[in-house]
């Protein structure tokens, strides 16, 4: 048996039988007023239906959002992922990077040094006249120089003006 | 890192051990008359490694030892004597530094001191020194460390 309001509620959805129907708008008491409050239970209807649909779509739309933010994470995820399986090469390629720098390093230090030392190493290789003189009385008249051929390696010390010697004196 | 370390004191024991080695030289001093001859003879093998520098800076075509000596030097203090019958070359070494050997020349006529000097004598340059006028050709003083 059913109540007074599933069938009122039956009839504003229009799910009645002919004879339910019969029945029930003959026991309204005030048929009028009762059409109009199903008219406007109708537009009520139609009104949270129009609105409910756009309430779904909002929530569709919020579902998408929370898919599209799933799939975003996750593909920072994969990319994290890929960052951690890369860092070996990362690893390799700065170790190369800096072994490369410090050789570059080392090698502009050794050609500042090199540099530096040059001078002092040629000299050292070279012989070095310290000082000479001759008998003033003997050579009034000599002089003397010096110099290096850098490219034989070979310390001369010149002298000019000494007392010359009859070729007997080149007897052995 | 261990293995450079390794190789690092290698390589410092063979140079330690070159150096040692290195310790007695032989210092070669010679009198020489250089002139210019028709049929200049062989340079003496002494010379042969100045050859060149000898001949394109004094002219000469051949060179002559006439008095040499040839001193092992351990100390870096010895001293010794190339003669010839009327020249005397004195060396007196002072000492030795990583460069090579200080050395006070003194080259005599008989017993008159012609000239003086003192140089630093390195193992990798040999000293020429022009001495005076002889005949039609030139005494030259050459020392070399062998």
């Amino acid at each position: 048996m059913k109540t007074f309001e599933e069938k009122w509620t039956a009839w504003l959805d229009g799910r009645l039988s002919d004879k339910e129907l019969a029945e029930f708008e003959a026991s309204l008491p005030d048929k009028a007023a009762a059409e109009a409050e199903k008219t406007e239970a109708k537009k009520l209807g139609a009104l949270l239906k129009r609105e409910l649909g756009a309430q779904a779509l909002l929530n569709e739309e919020f579902f998408n959002h929370q898919i599209r933010e799933r799939i975003a994470r996750e593909s920072t995820g994969e990319s994290r992922k890929r960052g951690v399986e890369v860092s070996p090469w990362w690893t390799i390629r700065r170790l190369l990077w800096t072994g490369t720098a410090s050789l570059a390093v080392f090698l502009v230090m050794a050609i500042f040094v090199m540099r530096d030392k040059d001078p002092v190493e040629q000299s050292q290789y070279l012989t070095q006249i310290l000082n000479a003189r001759v008998d003033p009385v003997v050579s009034p008249n000599a002089t003397i120089s010096m110099f290096e051929t850098t490219e034989d390696r070979v310390t001369v010390l010149w002298t000019e003006g000494l007392q010359s010697l009859p070729s007997d004196y080149a007897a052995k | 890192m261990a293995r450079s370390l390794v190789l690092f004191v290698a390589f410092a024991l063979v140079l330690s051990t070159a150096t040692e080695l290195r310790g007695a030289e032989m210092v070669w001093s010679g009198l020489v008359i250089a002139e210019n001859v028709e049929q200049p003879q062989p340079i003496p093998p002494e010379l042969t490694r100045i050859e060149q520098p000898l001949k394109h800076l004094f002219g000469y075509n051949q060179f002559q030892v006439i008095g040499q000596s040839r001193k092992p030097l351990k100390t870096g203090q010895e001293d010794w004597l190339a003669t010839s019958k009327f020249f005397g070359l004195h060396v007196n070494a002072r000492g030795e530094s990583e460069a090579g050997y200080v050395l006070n020349l003194k080259l005599y006529k008989e017993k008159e001191l012609l000239l003086e000097t003192d140089a630093k004598l390195s193992r990798r340059s040999p000293l020429v020194i022009k001495g005076p006028q002889v005949g039609s050709g030139q005494l030259l003083l050459v020392l070399v460390v062998q």
